[in-house]
């Protein structure tokens, strides 16, 4: 198990009467694209959600590096109107995480609909994500005494904007950028938190065909150069057959089918999801 | 890059141009002014005022919590200064209700205003933590709050002896001269330009760009909003005190809702978000309202409606064209060098463009 650096263990999500997540597990080996598809509505964002810390999920155990971030049980007024499985198996212990402490653990993530800081040059939304693993406090900062950290926060972002080949932007403000440029930046920026681990939520949204192409490429290579493992949310199926090692496919918040992507195209409950099943008349 | 490397070395010359003339200027207009004059009471007073709008615009405009409490912090560290620097000898005069008072020792002027500050920024603290979970115009309402129940604190007799109740204080250390007022509220609005220019003023902006995206990069949500709560709420205290200093009584009164609103007046006309136009428009407040203004309040200049007071009703008009014809503030979000900057260059760029045009013809 220790290969895997994502485990995550019958995790669910509910909200009020609507289970959004079902007791959903995934395992994500080191070193590996792993994507999570489904239809719309199905799940997937709530679940890097309940990873990343944003909701707390009412059921479930998250271990990353073989270290628990997120385990919790129903509490409360859950406890009766609780609609999961696996009610009792992790009472107990309670771990629970804000998004920051996640991502210092090191797991980064992008968003759907791109959360850039809007205001900010790209140089500084990239310069931003370096602040969280610097040494200074607030008086070494304000009183100029973390020069020599600031300089090396600096020039780290300058080397990771020349590396994506945003440093001719460096200037611009972060929401002028062409829409595929601004994807790259907040992959960039998430870079920059220095990460084991990378959560994509729809980095293919939005984008044509070429740029597609350009993205598997990139994904490709920032495994590679930053030894990344990379966990991805997709609609866009030619990409996600491209370039996954396996596929979990979730519908209704419950997992319906995994392997790799020559597994998944031919299930006949993928294919069902997607396309609807034909009842006899 | 190199035109990029080059707009940021003529933007520091700018700025070191636009304060030495700032500097240059009011100290000559206090060489050769009368101490007593009215440009001097401005000039006073926008020092304090500017302050103030600035540890504001750090929480409003750099952090984007929209607190209303300015006016409480302020009072605490108006009473702070007050009380820590009436000399022993006059205290039986002053607070003569209570013998004197509970504080019988008496201190230098910058240690009581440093303690106002530090004391501003331990209620900042207290009423941080359960106050900071909220967003937006629950904030302003909570912290609107939190001013009103500390004036009223203050004003109450269960801690008369200490605050002496609803009686003002006076007799304390006052009659600076503006160099004075000058060099605290310059200090301190660089300190808080430093940090807004540091790492952490960066974070702070993040919160305010996209508060999610700031979590999950890493930005500790409460630490940075309290942090930035604190030091605001300190320099408020210190604004409180060079306040207290410059109108010589102190009473719990007048540090109510209406100077919070003054405040944030002059924060939004400047442009939230903008160090620069936060002091500009400290100085236009200031001077429209206690100055230029004055000659409106004479009976005789409009008979039948000019007549005392009169400035007020003009002074809301200016205000109201001010917010209509810039919605963003004066300033906007950028500071006063980048502006200058910015209209150099679209000069030069016109003329190169003439200059082409000349050529080819």
């Amino acid at each position: 198990m220790s290969d895997n650096v994502l485990h995550v263990e019958n995790i669910t999500m509910q909200f009020g009467g609507v289970v959004a997540v079902n007791n959903l597990s995934l395992d994500i080996p080191e070193g590996k694209i792993v994507a999570l598809i489904g239809p719309n509505g199905a799940g997937k964002t709530t679940a890097f959600n309940c990873i990343t810390g944003v909701y707390e999920p009412t059921n479930g155990l998250v271990e990353f590096m073989g270290k628990p971030i997120v385990r919790n049980h129903p509490q409360g007024k859950m406890k009766k109107e609780y609609k999961g499985e696996n009610g009792d198996m992790y009472l107990g212990k309670v771990v629970a995480n804000t998004p920051d402490k996640i991502t210092k653990h090191g797991i980064a993530r992008t968003f759907q609909n791109i959360r850039l800081w809007k205001s900010m040059t790209v140089f500084e939304n990239v310069l931003v994500a370096k602040h969280m693993r610097a040494h200074q406090n607030v008086f070494t900062a304000t009183f100029r005494l973390n020069a020599a950290e600031e300089r090396r926060m600096r020039e780290e972002t300058m080397a990771l904007l020349e590396e994506q080949g945003l440093d001719k932007y460096k200037d611009e403000i972060a929401s002028s950028l062409p829409y595929g440029l601004q994807r790259r930046l907040e992959i960039a920026r998430a870079l920059a938190t220095e990460p084991k681990l990378l959560l994509l939520d729809e980095p293919a949204a939005g984008m044509n065909p070429q740029e597609t192409l350009e993205l598997a490429q990139f994904i490709h290579e920032i495994r590679e150069k930053y030894d990344l493992t990379i966990f991805l949310i997709e609609h866009h199926m030619e990409l996600v057959m491209q370039i996954s090692d396996y596929i979990y496919v979730i519908d209704f918040g419950s997992e319906i089918a995994q392997g790799t992507p020559k597994e998944v195209q031919n299930n006949q409950r993928v294919i069902d999801a997607y396309l609807g099943v034909v009842e006899d008349e | 890059m190199k035109i990029a490397a080059k707009r940021n070395n003529t933007n520091s010359i700018v700025t070191l141009v636009c304060v030495a003339v700032l500097l240059i200027t009011l100290l000559v207009i206090n060489k050769f002014v009368r101490s007593d004059s009215m440009i001097m009471v401005v000039l006073q007073k926008t020092c304090v005022y500017a302050l103030a709008a600035v540890s504001m615009n750090l929480l409003n405009g750099f952090t984007g919590l929209f607190s209303l409490g300015q006016a409480g912090f302020m009072a605490l560290g108006a009473y702070s200064y007050a009380l820590l620097t009436i000399p022993v000898e006059v205290r039986a005069n002053v607070l003569y209700k209570h013998a004197g008072g509970i504080i019988d020792f008496c201190l230098p002027f910058i240690p009581a205003l440093l303690i106002g500050g530090v004391i501003a920024a331990i209620f900042a603290f207290i009423i941080g933590l359960p106050v900071l979970r909220l967003k937006s115009d629950y904030l302003a309402i909570a912290t609107l709050g939190f001013a009103e129940i500390m004036k009223n604190i203050i004003m109450s007799n269960d801690v008369a002896p200490l605050t002496n109740g609803p009686d003002p204080l006076s007799q304390y250390a006052t009659g600076f001269g503006l160099p004075t007022y000058l060099a605290i509220s310059a200090i301190s609005i660089l300190i808080i330009v430093l940090l807004i220019e540091s790492s952490y003023g960066r974070a702070f902006k993040a919160i305010r760009d996209d508060e999610i995206a700031a979590e999950a990069m890493g930005i500790n949500l409460t630490k940075h909003k309290m942090m930035s709560f604190i030091i605001s709420a300190f320099f408020a205290g210190i604004a409180g005190g060079l306040l207290a200093m410059f109108n010589t009584t102190v009473s719990a009164v007048s540090y109510s809702t209406i100077m919070t609103y003054e405040i944030l007046l002059i924060v939004v006309i400047g442009g939230i978000g903008s160090i620069s136009g936060s002091i500009f428009a400290t100085f236009l407040f200031v001077a429209c309202r206690e100055w230029w203004l004055r000659f409106l309040d004479s009976e005789t200049l409009i008979p039948g409606i000019t007549r005392g007071s009169f400035r007020m009703v003009v002074f809301s008009v200016v205000i109201m064209i001010i917010v209509l014809f810039f919605s963003r503030g004066m300033f906007g979000d950028k500071e006063l060098p980048q502006i200058i900057t910015n209209a150099m260059e679209k000069v030069r760029r016109k003329r190169a463009v003439a200059d082409k045009v000349g050529e080819s013809k």
